[in-house]
């Protein structure tokens, strides 16, 4: 390349990077800043002293285990209801028509912008012993008792399915909205009924937007504290719950920051295995498109 | 504009920015109605007196904001509200400035409650409610009836923490009010009360984190049985709630105020802890909450009704059957104790 060219182009990335900046200053004071200051807390102990008595502690304690199995399950429990609910809606949508599609769209964005703390008291007023759900059941006589519905892992499970909902459903329905229709009409052609359909070319082609969905409801649920803490009465205790329970009842810095650099570490696998996930898929997806 | 007019317009201004010298002190209390109160019937009145301009902060956890504060060296509040066994956990932990003992007279208060880190000034009890509705005229009448599930069906609701509960939960196995802290003191004696609480575990429905959801609990009748502070249940009788409680075999706790160290106007909150707990603005608090005064010569001389004693822990016909809290053994034993009763709870 001729030598001045080359230099403009330099001078053009050095010029575009310089534009990142403000953000990178941002994200390093706002985020990594902080996380190296609970980096160092974690090798503090209460005297003062560096020691790797805090990771002893934290690691060697049968709660901080049973905390993480309980932000599992929550994790996964609410990503395996989210693809049950999610996945029609979203094949709903992408296959409805424009109008009463942006009609559908407005309902389940509309949690999406109420508060969460709203929302999830709004549930234990519906979901209570004396509550809504429960007056109708009893009332119609499907249910001589009341069901034990909040203050419970059922109950934590409906709040946090009703928040990520909308966020699982989104990418999920961009990618069903991009198949092209006549994929379907082809497989039709071919004579393949609907669920045949849906399972060799919707899925399929849909898996990005599935994966990226599942992802972002994985990652976003190993951190609720609120639902679990106003919802879950005390007996449903994510790593969440913990680090606050190690800070107010305990005022143990170190250990919590133990805590919160594990769920770091738990959100950073769980990035990488989805990522990974991703990441095969599309190169599974070329070679079907191109076989 | 001319020169010496701009001059003029800004020593205006900056002498009204600047208001005629006071001395300020910054009180942070639990907020609520709790803080309330205590704002009308304690330090407003005490500031007005002493012509100190004092301004309120208000943190659900007193503690936690402390340690804050101390350890990150930039302390802001000059009074801080702690419960007894935080006050004495605080002092143990350098948090606190001594109290001055020729400010505050630090021996007004009985001798099992006295500090020389944070003043008692109130105290509550943690006691049994019951909705009336579910159990009548019947309730159970002691915390063994409490643990009776055969014979007292019904949903319990207990707070989601070890302190006044494994007292209640020794209580309930029979252990006297006055051998409750020689009993936990011994080995067996902490995993007694844990075991005690592990068996009614299953007639649980809420383990509750907030006096503010203990209420609603008891109030919305999601619980029948709720083992509560006595602040928090007069409340939701006096509401209308088809609630009732009773200080029989409570837990008596006390709550204090404290000068975090390195306080800005360390001898002013000294002065302002001692006028806001003279004898007649603690029983004047009685008037908007229900939690008794500490200091004896609050009871004296009429300053509070009758009809309201009824309604104080420590109202002499109230304590008899109640254990006091003991803040030493919580400050050796509480980490322990906190701990054996999350493992029961993760079990």
């Amino acid at each position: 390349m001729d030598p001045a060219l080359a230099a403009d182009a330099r001078r053009e990335r050095r010029f575009f990077l310089s534009l990142s900046l403000p953000a990178l200053v941002i994200v390093g004071s706002a985020a990594i800043l902080p996380i190296l200051w609970i980096v160092r807390q974690s090798f503090l102990t209460t005297a003062g002293e560096y020691s790797v008595g805090n990771y002893e502690k934290v690691l060697s304690s049968g709660l901080t285990w049973s905390a993480l199995l309980t932000t599992l399950e929550l994790s996964i429990g609410t990503l395996a209801v989210c693809m049950l609910l999610g996945l029609p809606l979203a094949l709903a949508l992408a296959s409805a028509r424009p109008r009463v599609a942006n009609l559908l769209m407005a309902f389940i964005m509309l949690p999406l912008w109420t508060s969460i703390l709203v929302r999830t008291y709004g549930w234990l007023v519906l979901l209570r012993r004396d509550g809504l759900v429960n007056a109708v059941l009893t009332g119609s006589g499907l249910t001589t008792e009341p069901l034990p519905l909040v203050y419970n892992f059922t109950g934590t499970l409906i709040g946090m399915v009703h928040y990520m909902l909308p966020l699982f459903v989104l990418p999920v329905y961009a990618a069903m909205r991009d198949i092209d229709p006549n994929l379907t009409r082809a497989a039709a052609s071919m004579g393949a009924g609907l669920g045949l359909a849906i399972r060799t070319v919707i899925l399929p082609l849909s898996a990005g937007g599935i994966v990226s969905g599942s992802m972002i409801v994985f990652i976003y649920t190993l951190g609720f504290f609120i639902t679990p803490a106003v919802l879950g009465g005390g007996k449903v205790n994510p790593i969440s719950i913990r680090i606050e329970r190690t800070l107010s009842t305990f005022q143990d810095w170190g250990a919590a920051s133990v805590l919160g650099l594990l769920l770091l570490v738990l959100l950073a696998l769980v990035g990488v295995t989805f990522w990974a996930a991703r990441l095969l898929l599309t190169q599974n997806k070329l070679g079907v498109a191109h076989a | 504009m001319s020169f010496k007019l701009r001059i003029s317009v800004a020593v205006i201004a900056v002498s009204a920015a600047l208001p005629v010298y006071a001395q300020s002190v910054t009180i942070t209390t639990a907020g609520g109605d709790y803080g309330k109160a205590m704002q009308e019937a304690m330090w407003a009145p005490a500031a007005k007196e002493l012509g100190y301009d004092v301004r309120e902060e208000t943190q659900s956890d007193g503690f936690a904001a402390l340690k804050m504060q101390v350890t990150s060296g930039a302390v802001t509040t000059d009074i801080i509200h702690l419960g007894s066994p935080e006050g004495a956990q605080a002092a143990a932990q350098s948090l606190l400035e001594p109290l001055d003992g020729n400010i505050i007279d630090l021996n007004a208060v009985p001798a099992g409650a006295r500090s020389d880190y944070c003043y008692p000034f109130d105290s509550y009890g943690t006691v049994m409610s019951w909705n009336t509705k579910t159990y009548g005229t019947n309730p159970p009448k002691t915390w063994a009836e409490f643990w009776d599930v055969g014979k007292f069906p019904g949903r319990r609701a207990l707070r989601s923490n070890a302190q006044d509960l494994i007292e209640i939960a020794l209580l309930s196995d029979g252990v006297a009010p006055a051998d409750v802290y020689s009993v936990l003191s011994t080995p067996e004696g902490l995993q007694r009360a844990i075991k005690r609480l592990e068996a009614i575990k299953p007639s649980v429905a809420v383990w509750w984190t907030s006096g503010a959801q203990s209420a609603q609990l008891l109030k919305d009748a999601e619980a029948d049985l709720v083992v509560t502070w006595n602040g928090r249940a007069q409340t939701v009788k006096a509401d209308g709630g088809m609630v009732d409680y009773s200080f029989k075999g409570s837990v008596i706790g006390t709550d204090c105020l404290a000068v975090p160290k390195g306080a800005p106007n360390k001898e002013a909150a000294m002065k302002l802890i001692a006028a806001m707990t003279q004898p007649a603005r603690v029983a004047k608090l009685t008037d908007f909450i229900a939690y008794g005064p500490v200091n004896p010569a609050a009871y004296k001389a009429g300053l509070i009704p009758d009809e309201r004693l009824k309604t104080l822990a420590t109202a002499p016909e109230n304590a008899g059957t109640s254990v006091f809290s003991n803040p030493d053994w919580w400050l050796k034993n509480g980490e322990a104790a906190q701990k054996a009763f999350d493992e029961m709870m993760s079990r």
